[in-house]
């Protein structure tokens, strides 16, 4: 099982990763951000995929509160009355997880690939020499130079600035993509999730090696851009200080607000779409 | 759509678990996020009836033979041990980051330098220690207390008598007085050095690993010459008459003048030569990552014969008069006949070997990375005795 994993997938993209840095002038960091925007892009149309599926989700998202709150006794009911709208709107709900799925492997791939490709001690360096193909530009790569913009990429970055940027990148990310919740229990949950998973990257990035965060950050960042060109804008995601507070006329209920904000947030993005 | 967006999360967290996990980097488990552990992997040096090794809990280890196969408590006798104090890891986040250099392990790489009384050992940790050969006590530490550390030192020191001189991950080659430890001189190169260099005639050779030979004047640390390669250097290096052999990370074995550098001859293999050459005669014996041992002529580079095991051979050959002793990364001890590598005899420890051998008589001791010391008996065929560095 192991020794499919490196031939079939680890393998490739450790030696894919070295002959590019030696193709961009021996520079690793480089190379991590070539590899990645071409990793994107290899992913572009599972990515798209996923982004038009939750587009799509976000769409139905005012009829199934309509459900949510016409099944509000009868679970088993809304549960069908829900799958039947998925179908209806020929939408799979699970079809958003597919790309991520796909994407794990190679996430995984890409750690191996960066820790055993900068050998930080020499036993790595032996190990390393155990995948390599044998060709010039692998060879002569080989030892990556670590430095990069101030960062010994087979460490952590002391200073915290990237463990600051994967953080925020990632959140972002997300709230891009999380409409507000239909009651205040859920829309605590769900503000909840949505800084957990930013602030354990955050976290984890103290440890990882600043190889690794640099792919996150730039992975992140093509993420969000990919969202704001398919999904059109800034979907969920409010700059409170650039946005003028919008005069109410009258009271609104949360329900009704959460409602009609994906609705909103579509027509601007089609807006700047058209 | 919010079940579908939470699921999402999980599967994401439960990936980055994954990755944690694979990569070793939760607590306890040993490897730290950035791979692999520095543990180290000297050889043996002899001082009377004792044999020195730096072990892999970073401390200096004298073992009497006779008092091992004898099955007596350590230290017995004149055996001692000195445990090297390590700096604790400076990361940010506690017990799961990796080190924050490079330098902060705590294993020895470096096979032990005798002069005299004297026992020399670099560590990992980027410092010289000078203790006293009969006893394991502090002769001088360099760098002196309250100063910088060098950078690692994975490569064998070695002297001229008077003066040691070794490579550190730093890209410096140091000179220091054996005597007191004072420094005399350092020389930059442009990148990590993670060999030993050699000594000739008054002139030091070292390779780098930013593919650079250098030759530098052991009085004055000044530049001789300097060539540059297509790959990293990858072996310490030797020498023997006008040339100078090393292997390099683009699968050759190299022959260069020593005069100027100019390349005389390359034997290009499967891998990487990273072991030492050594040479008897007119043959360079030299082990290879492609499993093998090579005999070739010094002069010309043309193979003699060639010797294949079952796994890499890291390590440098132990050669004595008749026999070579090869330890393949699998842990098989391999006995050679030197003229036509005929395999004579073998013997697995069972576990993985990085460092050299080092030959006694009929002994070979090998130090495996499970921490043990296996002393193999090469008539017999058999290990007489163990001794694990794991001193409680």
């Amino acid at each position: 099982m192991v020794d499919i994993w490196n031939v079939a997938i680890l393998d490739p993209v450790l030696n894919g990763l070295i002959a590019l840095s030696q193709m961009l002038w021996g520079n690793f960091g480089l190379a991590i951000i070539v590899l990645t925007v071409v990793v994107r892009l290899i992913l572009m149309p599972l990515t798209f995929r996923q982004t038009k599926s939750t587009k799509a989700m976000q769409e139905l998202q005012p009829k199934m509160q309509e459900l949510q709150k016409k099944y509000a006794r009868d679970q088993k009911k809304l549960q069908q009355e829900m799958m039947r709208l998925y179908k209806e709107a020929g939408i799979n709900p699970l079809g958003c997880m597919w790309p991520m799925l796909i994407q794990m492997p190679i996430w995984i791939a890409l750690y191996q690939s960066i820790m055993q490709a900068l050998a930080a001690t020499p036993e790595n360096l032996l190990i390393l020499s155990q995948h390599l193909y044998p060709w010039d530009l692998v060879d002569q790569a080989i030892p990556l130079n670590e430095n990069f913009l101030g960062l010994r990429l087979s460490q952590p970055d002391p200073t915290m600035i990237l463990a600051i940027l994967v953080g925020l990148t990632m959140w972002v990310q997300q709230k891009m993509v999380t409409p507000p919740a239909t009651d205040p229990r859920q829309q605590q949950m769900s503000s909840m999730t949505t800084m957990m998973m930013p602030l354990m990257f955050a976290f984890f990035t103290l440890s990882f090696p600043s190889g690794l965060a640099l792919y996150w950050v730039v992975s992140n960042i093509i993420g969000i851009i990919i969202q704001y060109f398919v999904a059109g804008g800034w979907g969920y995601f409010n700059f409170p200080s650039f946005r003028q507070p919008r005069p109410q006329t009258q009271p609104q209920s949360a329900t009704q607000k959460a409602a009609e904000q994906p609705s909103k947030a579509l027509k601007e993005g089609d807006k700047k779409k058209g | 759509m919010r079940k579908v967006s939470n699921l999402i999360r999980v599967v994401i967290l439960l990936g980055l678990l994954l990755l944690v996990f694979v990569s070793g980097c939760m607590p306890g488990m040993g490897g730290g996020c950035s791979g692999a552990q520095a543990q180290g992997w000297s050889s043996f040096a002899p001082y009377n009836e004792l044999i020195c090794f730096g072990s892999m809990e970073g401390s200096v280890i004298a073992l009497n033979p006779k008092a091992r196969s004898e099955g007596k408590a350590f230290p017995s006798e004149t055996e001692w041990i000195y445990a090297i104090k390590t700096a604790t890891p400076g990361s940010a986040c506690g017990a799961m980051c990796a080190p924050s250099s490079a330098a902060s392990g705590k294993g020895i790489y470096a096979t032990p330098l005798v002069i005299d009384d004297l026992i020399f050992e670099g560590t990992y940790t980027g410092k010289v220690y000078a203790l006293n050969a009969s006893r394991g006590v502090v002769r001088w530490i360099y760098p002196r207390e309250g100063f910088e550390t060098v950078g690692a030192i994975v490569g064998n020191i070695i002297t001229d008598g008077k003066a040691l001189y070794f490579g550190s991950a730093n890209g410096k080659i140091y000179a220091l007085d054996a005597v007191t430890g004072d420094f005399i001189w350092e020389f930059q190169t442009s990148n990590k050095i993670w060999t030993a260099p050699v000594l000739d005639n008054g002139i030091i050779y070292a390779g780098n690993y930013g593919g650079n030979v250098y030759a530098i004047a052991a009085e004055t640390g000044r530049e001789v010459w300097s060539i540059k390669i297509p790959s990293a250097v990858a072996s310490s290096l030797a020498v023997k008459d006008q040339l100078l052999y090393f292997g390099t990370f683009d699968r050759n074995l190299y022959a260069i003048d020593k005069a100027d550098g100019t390349v005389k001859w390359k034997y290009l293999a499967g891998n990487w030569f990273w072991a030492t050459p050594v040479i008897r005669g007119s043959t360079i014996y030299a082990a290879c990552m492609d499993n093998k041992i090579y005999a070739i002529e010094a002069a010309d580079g043309k193979e003699v014969w060639k010797f294949e095991g079952d796994g890499q051979m890291v390590s440098t050959p132990a050669v004595t008069d008749n026999h070579i002793f090869a330890v393949s990364e699998k842990g098989t001890l391999y006995k050679l006949d030197i003229t036509n590598g005929t395999m004579i005899s073998s013997v697995s420890v069972g576990y993985t070997v990085y460092g050299n051998p080092y030959a006694e008589g009929d002994m070979v001791y090998i130090y495996a990375r499970d921490h043990k010391v296996y002393a193999v008996d090469t008539v017999k065929n058999h290990v007489d005795w163990d001794f694990s560095s794991e001193i409680k």
